[in-house]
């Protein structure tokens, strides 16, 4: 599965794997309001990310923004491939995910 | 709102595979008029744009292998446009075979799809363009120009301000912004910021949106129309501005590797456009106006017409028996809209018979290499239109008729310029309407049927007497026979005298018939008359006794009266006075071997045939009725004059005469009777 989200009491992690493009954005952004409405600080590993698309990148900037409006920490505890985030700066991106 | 998932992705690729496919039917009509012509700057721009359609879409819908390979068909293309590699025929053979490569790369068919070949083709391509980078592996935005760099189109490096907002359903409709960034990346120094001032809040974004708009600035040679080219696939699903700023000098901004290739690219697609080419003429379908459906779907939507168009003939009956006005006001109603509706659901299924024709001229090409002749393939009539029934069962009989007129009919340069003709030799298609039938013809110039050598032959093979005495018409029906050939060798193509039995079965099948017309020395000329539709007819429903007949109304002329006394003035021959014309006529009362006594006055229907005016007489009128057309079965296959059955309103079934075929048969049964 591309998206895995593991809960408990402590933990709030979001696991993203492979391609995450359009197919899986439904899927995406029900993960990141659910693990944002827990309201406690959020992890995220993103290191076996091998695509991100727009839709992707567009939940996951929206995610932190609520999260930080929310006081909620986002926490990227394994980053994007270093392919990956050169390939999505050249294509405009900054900021959060990628670094 | 509908959702994108892994059966949309399929839902797009398939959707680019059937336009692929008729972008290669394009390509491979317009490589083999380049061969004709190869200085034609029309036809190479159309083979460029063609096949870099292929892969630019090729490589949105990841068909990676494709994109890739055909890249450097596009590359060689380009070397043509830009008169760096002349058109010869083996550049034509070699993007022939290319085609039959892409279209296995495009279905992913593993058995039709030959890695060898493709390695092959892209060494020939390096060969004849010099080009070193020649690969499958997937198009890198860094990989070097496949030829010479050309020179910048004014020299002149410009700044170009862009800014890029897609529209709400452009994720939707499969587009991938970031590609065509990547892509305008290629055309020079870019500088792009992706903005996220327009995303919704979490909670309310669609997921399937795309919210992220893009500034751009591009140091580049390239013209306006260059940069919108990159977006000629979405031009209509975003916001796109494109802004000239000051020019800067050359040493300020150089364009970085490889902007040669992709301006040289946006130089070649920008051309056409002058020329009124057509340009993007399958680049940009236009989507409000079209749409692509299934041809199941609309089988599916005929046939439940047909069911309709039969339960609205018993709602008639049940109307006429109770003449109740109310019940009756709702039937007319229904039979007006059942009309209308299947007129239109007839509509949607004609199409032209273009595609079928085109793609004859491959196979001519390939045949007339094969075999050493020089054969030219002309068309007529390629917009006429056919039930797409008929249209998908007609390439095969066809293709059978082109192999034998290449193999047997036409006759080597040598032979031909030994007779006096055009060391060239022609097969003419044709294609035209004739009343409710289309006529379709192949012709050749080449050396004719040998009649006598037919007759000897189907005496060999104890088809006819030795001392038959056969009509032209009869003589040259005799090919059909199974078995039948009097080729004196057998090769690859035909000669196995298989296949012109089968062209008949098939064209029979499809209730059609077929003619044969030959001159010696002169050429052949083989006719197929088949129906413009399969599935429902309007119909002139007619009684005999209790039996009851329907007669193609399109080609019915009129109905007149024959008392028994006209009858026998005529001496019992099958005659009428037809103001003042006399025309002949089948009483269906005897065809059918009806035994009951004939009425005082019967009603003769005239019918056009091809062998002109005939009468069929029948005992009464009904009136006419839409026909669902419904196959009598594999049992009765062999009966060739009723071309199927109808279920009346009141469950009643009416066979379905073909009166061509009638005129036909009886014509027939007369001549033996008089030779015997």
């Amino acid at each position: 599965m591309p998206i895995e989200a593991e809960q408990d009491e402590q933990l709030n992690r979001i696991c993203l794997e492979g391609a995450i493009d359009i197919t899986a954005a439904a899927e995406l952004k029900a993960a990141l309001v659910e693990a944002i409405d827990r309201r406690i600080p959020l992890h995220l590993s993103l290191q076996h990310v091998t695509c991100l698309d727009a839709t992707a990148m567009q939940l996951l900037w929206a995610a932190e923004r609520a999260a930080r409006s929310a006081g909620i920490a986002v926490e990227v505890e394994s980053k994007l491939p270093a392919e990956l985030v050169d390939k999505l700066a050249a294509v405009g991106f900054s900021g959060f995910p990628l670094s | 709102m509908q959702s994108i998932n892994l059966g949309n992705a399929e839902q797009f690729k398939q959707s680019f595979r059937e336009e692929a496919h008729e972008i290669l039917v394009d390509l491979e009509a317009a490589l083999l008029e380049l061969n004709d012509t190869p200085a034609d700057v029309e036809l190479v721009g159309r083979v460029f744009r063609g096949l870099h359609t292929i892969k630019g879409s090729g490589s949105m819908f990841g068909f990676e292998q494709l994109a890739a390979f055909t890249h450097n068909l596009e590359t060689a293309f380009d070397a043509v446009r830009n008169g760096r590699l002349a058109v010869d025929p083996p550049l034509v053979d070699l993007t022939l075979g290319a085609l039959d490569q892409m279209r296995a790369l495009l279905d992913e068919d593993e058995a039709a799809s030959d890695a060898g070949a493709r390695s092959m083709i892209l060494a020939r391509l390096v060969e004849l363009t010099g080009n070193k980078a020649a690969s499958e592996q997937p198009a890198q935005p860094s990989a070097p120009a496949a030829v010479p760099d050309p020179p910048p189109a004014d020299g002149a490096v410009h700044l170009w301000k862009i800014r890029f907002q897609p529209g709400p359903e452009f994720l939707l409709n499969g587009a991938n912004p970031l590609l065509l960034i990547r892509e305008l990346a290629d055309l020079g120094q870019l500088h792009v910021e992706a903005s996220m001032d327009q995303v919704a809040p979490l909670k309310e974004i669609d997921p399937e949106r795309c919210y992220v708009r893009w500034e751009m600035t591009l140091a580049s040679a390239v013209s306006h129309d260059a940069i919108r080219d990159v977006f000629i696939f979405v031009e209509d699903q975003c916001e796109l501005e494109i802004e000239l700023l000051e020019p800067e000098s050359t040493a300020a901004a150089q364009p970085k590797e490889p902007t040669h290739e992709a301006d040289a690219v946006a130089r070649a697609l920008e051309e056409p456009r002058s020329s009124g080419g057509g340009r993007r003429a399958y680049d940009k379908p236009d989507n409000a106006s079209s749409l692509r459906v299934p041809a199941a779907r609309l089988d599916q939507f005929v046939d439940l017409i047909g069911e309709l168009v039969t339960v609205q003939a018993r709602l008639s009956q049940v109307a006429a028996r109770l003449d109740d006005p109310e019940v009756s006001a709702v039937s007319e109603e229904v039979e007006r809209l059942s009309t209308a509706l299947r007129e239109t659901s007839m509509t949607i299924r004609m199409l032209p018979i273009r595609g079928t024709f085109e793609k004859f001229r491959r196979l001519v090409h390939d045949l007339a290499r094969g075999l050493g002749k020089d054969v030219d393939l002309t068309i007529e009539g390629a917009e006429t239109e056919l039930d797409k029934t008929v249209i998908d069962q007609l390439g095969d009989p066809l293709m059978h008729l082109i192999r034998n007129s290449m193999d047997h009919g036409i006759e080597t340069a040598e032979q031909r310029r030994a007779r006096g003709k055009c060391a060239t030799a022609r097969i003419h298609l044709a294609a035209r309407h004739s009343g409710a039938s289309v006529q379709i013809s192949v012709s050749d110039d080449g050396r004719g049927i040998d009649a006598a050598a037919v007759k000897a032959k189907a005496v060999e093979r104890g088809l006819i007497a030795a001392d038959a005495q056969l009509s032209e018409a009869e003589t040259f029906a005799l090919i059909f026979e199974p078995g039948f050939s009097t080729a004196k060798t057998v090769t690859d193509v035909s000669g196995r005298g298989v296949g012109m039995d089968v062209v008949r079965q098939r064209v029979e099948s499809l209730r059609g018939t077929i003619e044969v017309k030959s001159r010696p020395g002169e050429g052949t000329t083989v006719s197929l008359r088949l129906p413009l539709t399969l599935a429902i007819i309007d119909g002139l429903l007619v009684r005999v006794a209790d039996g009851l007949f329907v007669l193609p109304l399109a080609s019915t002329l009129e109905c007149i009266e024959l008392t028994g006394a006209e009858a026998d003035e005529a001496n019992g021959r099958r005659m009428v006075n037809v103001r003042g014309e006399i025309v002949p006529y089948i009483r269906l009362r005897e065809y059918f071997r009806i035994t009951s006594p004939r009425p005082a006055i019967e009603q003769i229907m005239v019918v056009e045939t091809d062998e002109g005016r005939y009468g069929f007489a029948v005992d009464e009128v009904l009136g006419d009725c839409q026909t669902v057309i419904k196959s009598l079965g594999r049992f009765y296959r062999h009966v060739q004059t009723v071309s199927g059955a109808t279920i009346l309103g009141d469950g009643t079934v009416a066979l379905i005469l073909d009166p061509q075929r009638m005129v036909q048969e009886v014509l027939r049964a007369g001549q033996s009777h008089m030779r015997g």
